[in-house]
């Protein structure tokens, strides 16, 4: 029996019941026992085991019996001996508390103390005696996991990921802070369908998404989806939809985890762009080499035959023949090269600067260029395009589409009817559109529609017709990013329809 | 060989024209060539004499790039004449070499060989075996 108990009988005798039974509960129940007066705070034992819980050898145990408060915090020590005095006041009143203390290799160590107060026959509290549990290894789990929620609760709120929970019904039951951020507005989603933040078009998507999670749950399912963003942009998001199924296997709620891909969608769009333009300009240079061999080659193919002819010519006539042909085709050669310069001149500047130009005044100019033939030819000419009416082209190119159209429907009027071009010009959503109407011979458009625009297609015994014209508007027009198409009857007339591209 | 009678040469270029019509009657030996600016006007010729039962061509020396009925239409439209294929064979002499030409020319039967201009030497030898060889 402890000296404690010994000096004070009737605490010996108020908890000496069974000593086995004393002796398991003071010694292996609890990591420690605290007696404390409470009547003189200064008088306070532990027992053995307390000092073992702190790691002391039997032959280390400190011989003051208040040794132990050094032990402990001083601070809380004062609030343990507050809470005492307290439960000595009033019998309903537990104590339980965590004490920290000192393991005796210096690290802290917690020991929850269960106390109860023991009364005197007057019903006078007189001790407190304390079970104490060593839960250090509780406090530094809970202080892990403490560590582990705030750094996970960090990410989540650092990082620009969206997080939420929606019902089966797809409403919002959870939404982390960065979604509301950015798309929460003022509002609590909490409750609301989610359906309605996804931009119209895009909502069959998410739904077709929220089905393949009905019926394949627990496995993540992707779709992009587009909302609209706080300062009213659209924002892309890529999604990940889970369905999370409860206990009884039914669907129980959908998570999603969703970022911002706005900008690598913009991106891609971007370079698909650059991919679009790039190989309609590699077709075209293809198709513009194969021509330029073409071209060169057939001239060249007469040069070195001529040059055979003359050196086997018999008798002068033959050689002044072959002569003159040669000299001509020389010549044909140096046009051929002229006119395929124009045409790589255009290939080459598809950055050409473009400048705002008035329609109806370039329509008018080049109208006046073609004053003579056109009187001459007693043509009507109508204009019906608004003079405020503005285009932003290459200026040089402009005068050469509007030259060679009109030049064009000049060239192949009709015959046998009064002639009449009309020309008509508005603003489209894309631009401008303008039409060069003409009731001329026109063009076979059924058998003629793949070589319509192509180089040296003629469709008309025309002796001067090169067959170059609608090639280089063509590609000049396509060089600004427009299109060209054409609508025509043999013996009807024609109508080319330029789209003029506005850039935004 | 059967003796060369009437060669067409259907080709827009006139120099080239006068230039093959003038290798095709010294070299190849015809004595009779006729030269049409495009297929069409070949093409109504043939039809022409077709009806009337004028002199039909053994040789036709044909181009691919040309004004209102190019080669290939040509070809096209001759396919659908009432002749014996053997008796016309088609030359295509062109100074196209977009390879796909050359590919596209091996469907038609009546083509008998295609030809790169100029027309010099060692085309004219090819076309000379090629013909002894088809009249064997």
């Amino acid at each position: 029996m402890s000296t404690l108990l010994k000096q004070h009988p009737e605490l010996a005798a108020s908890i000496t019941y069974n000593p086995v039974v004393v002796d398991f509960l003071q010694n292996s129940l609890t990591d420690g026992l605290l007696y404390w007066n409470l009547l003189l705070p200064t008088e306070s034992w532990v027992n053995a085991a307390f000092w073992q819980t702190l790691g002391y050898s039997p032959d280390q145990v400190p011989a003051d019996p208040a040794a132990w408060r050094a032990c402990i915090d001083p601070t809380d020590l004062a609030t343990a001996w507050q809470r005492a005095e307290v439960c000595a006041q009033d019998p309903s009143q537990d104590f339980d508390l965590v004490l920290q203390g000192t393991y005796r290799e210096g690290s802290p160590a917690w020991l929850r103390c269960r106390g109860v107060v023991l009364r005197g026959d007057g019903g006078s509290a007189s001790w407190l005696v304390g079970a104490l549990f060593d839960v250090t290894k509780e406090k530094h789990k809970e202080a892990y996991a403490q560590e582990v929620a705030t750094h996970y609760s960090s990410i989540l709120s650092n990082q620009s990921v969206y997080i939420l929970k929606t019902d089966p019904q797809g409403n919002y039951t959870y939404v982390n802070d960065f979604f509301y951020e950015r798309f929460g507005w003022e509002h609590d989603l909490i409750g609301t369908s989610s359906l309605l933040s996804i931009v119209e078009e895009d909502r069959p998507k998410c739904l077709e998404v929220v089905m393949q999670c009905f019926q394949a749950p627990e496995v993540p399912h992707q779709v992009i989806l587009r909302k609209p963003y706080r300062d009213g942009s659209i924002k892309s998001n890529h999604w990940e939809f889970k369905g999370i199924l409860g206990e009884g296997g039914e669907l129980k709620e959908i998570l999603c985890v969703g970022y911002d891909v706005t900008l690598l969608l913009e991106n891609l769009q971007r370079a698909q762009h650059l991919l679009d333009v790039t190989s309609q300009q590699n077709l075209r240079l293809q198709n513009f080499a194969y021509i330029i061999s073409h071209n060169i080659r057939s001239h060249s193919a007469n040069l070195t035959s001529l040059v055979q002819l003359l050196s086997e010519a018999k008798g002068k006539e033959q050689k002044t023949m072959f002569l003159q042909m040669l000299t001509t085709s020389t010549e044909q050669l140096a046009d051929t090269i002229v006119n395929l310069n124009d045409i790589v001149t255009i290939n080459n500047n598809v950055s050409k600067p473009k400048a705002l130009r008035t329609l109806k005044t370039e329509i008018d100019k080049t109208l006046e260029a073609l004053s003579v033939l056109i009187r001459q030819h007693h043509i009507t000419v109508e204009v019906a395009v608004p003079p405020a009416l503005t285009v932003t082209v290459v200026p040089a190119y402009l005068d050469s589409i509007l030259l060679n159209l009109i030049s064009n429907a000049v060239k192949y009027r009709a015959l046998d009817r009064p002639a009449f071009i009309r020309l008509h010009a508005q603003a489209t959503p894309g631009g401008v559109g303008l039409t060069v109407q003409d009731n001329g011979l026109g063009i076979d458009v059924v058998r003629y529609r793949l070589k319509l625009f192509g180089m040296y297609k003629t469709f008309h015994d025309n002796e001067d017709a090169r067959g170059v014209g609608l090639f280089i508007t063509k590609n000049q027009v396509e060089a600004m990013q427009g299109t060209i198409a054409v609508d025509s009857e043999v013996g009807v007339g024609s109508t080319f329809t330029i789209q003029f591209h506005e850039n935004p | 060989m059967k003796t060369p009678k009437l060669a067409y040469v259907v080709e827009d270029d006139r120099i080239t024209a006068v230039i093959t019509e003038f290798i095709v009657k010294k070299d190849l030996r015809y004595r009779a060539v006729q030269t049409f600016g495009n297929g069409q006007l070949a093409f109504n010729q043939l039809q022409e004499v077709v009806r009337t039962g004028g002199s039909i061509p053994d040789l036709i020396l044909l181009d691919l790039n040309m004004p209102q009925m190019d080669g290939w239409e040509f070809l096209d439209a001759f396919g659908t004449l009432p002749l014996a294929q053997e008796e016309v064979r088609v030359f295509i002499l062109t100074s196209s070499i977009q390879p796909t030409d050359i590919e596209k020319s091996t469907h038609y039967k009546e083509v008998k060989g295609y030809f790169s201009k100029p027309l010099g030497k060692v085309n004219v030898q090819r076309m000379k075996s090629l013909l002894w060889e088809a009249s064997d």
